[in-house]
């Protein structure tokens, strides 16, 4: 039905509901006309059915319910028969160029950068050490959490080493351990995770080692651990991730561009965060999985969450 | 938000089956655990269900292409993006 009688559109309110220019003052005034007003700056996040001319049709927050969404685009639907046909036909309304962009809360993979898809899932330990996916009581928290990590040209490419030979180690470049492990190495499985604080980083070690030189490719190990914390001791603190990490990067010498970035995380994580309740009691395992994105879907240009402070993102803030 | 929650009724069945060797957190992970590992965590076809749609990420285009096909929008509007925050 969405894809049928709808054009769908996503969007993170966030952004949506900050940015000052049409676009913004055209989502606002289409939530204005339902429940939520955003007062005070909050949230205005939901489904809505609307016109191409800003009229909305039905508002409902369906939350993780699908029976709730279907019920809402079969409403939506026949609030839109209610409209006049001349209203209705194509080509009836006209939406112009939307002029200047609030650049503010526009963000853009940087030219030459790449995209790597990260999963975070609940793992649970079995009797014999071993580990499966998780079991919890917080809805929908068994799934896999889905975010996106971004290197730029200059990060990734600082990656391989000029003149590689096997055997050869060395420390991964700073700024991209520091932004996988403060940005991606979090519990997102229950909705918008709290990203870790500069301090909060109490160790990590991520190294770098040549596997394999062929005229063709380059094969890099990545391998490490992390500890993060909210207080200096973590058995005080009420939220922290103790992992272990190992991953593959495979680099393509003629086309001079990464063909692979495996990565994986496996740790304890333990503690809620304030829109990431129901954290399983005590310390659980929790794993986070890297991947290289291999198209250009609408899913894989949705900038990373962290990235709503760009600055902090990129480490270009010091 | 949780934006797999979506798909519940799509999964049956799937969870669970994957099992992976003997790990515990100050152990670094080994090679041979490397692929199962990914695998347990990476979500199943039946968790992206959603991604099938082809939806949009600007409000404006869609308004575009909701004017010229004569059709409403679907706006699937959260905190944290439904297409990839969490």
């Amino acid at each position: 039905m969405a894809n049928r009688d709808y054009v769908p559109v996503t969007g993170d309110d966030w952004y949506e509901r900050r940015r000052q220019d049409p676009e913004g003052e055209f989502f606002r005034k289409v939530a204005d006309q339902g429940p939520r007003h955003g007062r005070g700056g909050s949230t205005r996040q939901g489904i809505y059915c609307l016109t191409a001319d800003g009229k909305l049709l039905i508002y409902k927050n369906a939350g993780q319910n699908p029976e709730v969404m279907r019920e809402t685009l079969k409403r939506g639907l026949v609030e839109w028969q209610k409209l006049p046909i001349e209203r209705r036909r194509p080509g009836a309304v006209e939406v112009d160029e939307p002029g200047r962009v609030d650049e503010r809360f526009q963000r853009q993979l940087p030219e030459g950068g790449l995209v790597i898809n990260v999963y975070t899932r609940i793992l649970d330990r079995l009797q014999d050490g071993g580990m499966c996916r998780g079991k919890c009581k917080a809805e929908g928290g068994e799934f896999a959490a889905r975010d996106h990590l971004w290197l730029t040209a200059a990060e990734w490419q600082a990656l391989i080493p000029a003149s590689p030979k096997v055997g050869d180690q060395s420390s991964a470049p700073p700024r991209v351990a520091q932004r996988i492990v403060r940005f991606h190495l979090v519990d997102n499985t229950r909705g918008e995770p709290p990203f870790w604080k500069p301090h909060e980083d109490r160790s990590h070690e991520l190294t770098l080692k040549v596997e394999e030189v062929t005229p063709q490719r380059i094969v890099l190990r990545l391998q490490g651990s992390a500890l993060l914390s909210t207080d200096d001791d973590p058995a005080k603190s009420s939220r922290g991730f103790d992992v272990r990490l190992l991953g593959y990067i495979g680099y393509d010498r003629a086309k001079r561009a990464l063909d692979r970035f495996d990565l994986v995380a496996v740790g304890d994580h333990w503690g809620n965060g304030p829109h990431t309740r129901l954290a399983r009691p005590g310390r659980s395992p929790l794993g986070v999985a890297f991947e290289l994105a291999r198209g250009d879907s609408a899913a894989e240009r949705v900038p990373p969450q962290a990235a709503r402070d760009i600055r902090a993102y990129l480490g270009t803030n010091r | 938000m949780k934006l797999t929650k979506m798909c519940w009724p799509l999964l049956s069945g799937l969870l669970g089956l994957a099992l992976v060797p003997a790990l515990s957190a100050a152990e670094p992970i080994k090679a041979e655990q490397f692929a199962q590992i990914q695998a347990l965590i990476k979500p199943d076809p039946a968790e992206g269900k959603w991604t099938q749609i082809p939806w949009q990420t600007s409000l404006w285009d869609a308004r575009k292409l909701a004017a010229a096909a004569g059709k409403p929008i679907l706006l699937w509007e959260m905190d944290g993006h439904p297409l990839g925050c969490t």
